[in-house]
């Protein structure tokens, strides 16, 4: 399975974890697309703890981390 | 006497207060993230800080950045927080510096700095903070708030930045929303690992995004990579054989 995790405002109306079926899948990109997320809401995309861009290949096993922009004051 | 507390605890004692005592620290930004932040560093008696924010006060500030109140709409920030620390801790020396950074006067500002801790709201400063620290070896401190929501993270040179986790494209869409408990949460985070850092104590969150969920009351942790082609790494060593 493909783990999803999602961070801050993204787990609002979601779940905080989605597991996906692999075969569903090809990059994470589909993955975003999937879950009605667009590329630009995106601050960070990590695929196992690494940055990935959208068009990075996914596969059974991985963990993907999704978080929004923040602010600081 | 004002440090007694502290001193009780054995990971501080005499020694620990005066290593605080004998540092020094840059804060960039003196609002929602920096207020908890400089009020927690001079009460503990970290000896000098320096704080940096061209901005002034404004009524929507005041949700959030405690330092500031009413009366200081209008006022430069940075003069507004350092009446109000000066009075809770004279032994602690603020200085400031009401400029907005840039990649011309950014080093310069931090230089000399033991830590500095990022408590700005835009990611172009906060990525340039991050490439003047890991040039200079500076450990930073980074913290970020977003409705109920944060994380903190400490960044160097040998350990993943903002830009391995690609910050640097962010397009953010301003005001963000931010609850002052938020940004107290998460400034408190960031002030403990400064003095954490100050002391070479305990674990530092290097490689660890610490995340904050204020609605379902939760801490987790996301382990993350140095990215073997940021551009950030790459600036700061060839930037340290310019030398």
């Amino acid at each position: 399975m493909i783990e999803v995790r999602f961070f801050a405002t993204f787990r609002e109306g979601r779940d905080k974890v989605s597991l996906l079926e692999p075969k569903d899948f090809k990059t994470a990109g589909d993955v975003l697309d999937y879950f009605r997320i667009r590329r630009e809401e995106v601050a960070i995309l990590l695929i196992n703890g690494l940055y990935s861009p959208a068009d990075t290949a996914v596969k059974d096993g991985d963990v993907i981390a999704l978080f929004p922009p923040v602010g600081g004051g | 006497m004002r440090y007694e507390r502290q001193l009780l605890i054995p990971q501080i004692g005499q020694s620990g207060q005066e290593k605080l005592k004998k540092s020094k620290v840059t804060v960039i930004g003196v609002g929602g993230l920096g207020s908890p932040v400089l009020t927690y560093l001079v009460s503990a008696g970290v000896g000098r800080i320096q704080m940096v924010d061209c901005d002034v006060v404004s009524e929507s500030n005041l949700n959030r950045q405690f330092l500031h109140h009413t009366v200081d709409i209008g006022r430069a920030k940075v003069l507004s927080a350092q009446e109000k620390l000066a009075s809770l801790n004279p032994e602690v020396q603020v200085s400031t510096v009401n400029q907005r950074l840039n990649p011309d006067n950014v080093k310069e500002y931090i230089s000399g700095s033991d830590v500095v801790v990022d408590c700005v709201d835009n990611a172009e400063t906060r990525i340039m903070a991050a490439a003047a620290c890991m040039e200079l070896d500076i450990p930073l401190v980074e913290g970020g708030v977003r409705g109920f929501y944060g994380y903190v993270m400490d960044i160097g040179k040998d350990y993943p930045c903002l830009s391995c986790l690609g910050y640097d494209t962010v397009k953010q869409k301003t005001p963000v929303p931010v609850l002052g408990v938020t940004a107290g949460i998460i400034g408190c985070m960031q002030a403990n690992e400064c003095i954490k850092l100050l002391l070479g104590i305990g674990a530092p969150l290097y490689g660890r995004m610490l995340n904050y969920d204020g609605l379902s009351g939760n801490w987790e942790e996301v382990h993350v990579k140095k990215a073997a082609d940021c551009p950030i790494h790459a600036r700061a060593e060839a930037g340290k054989r310019g030398k």
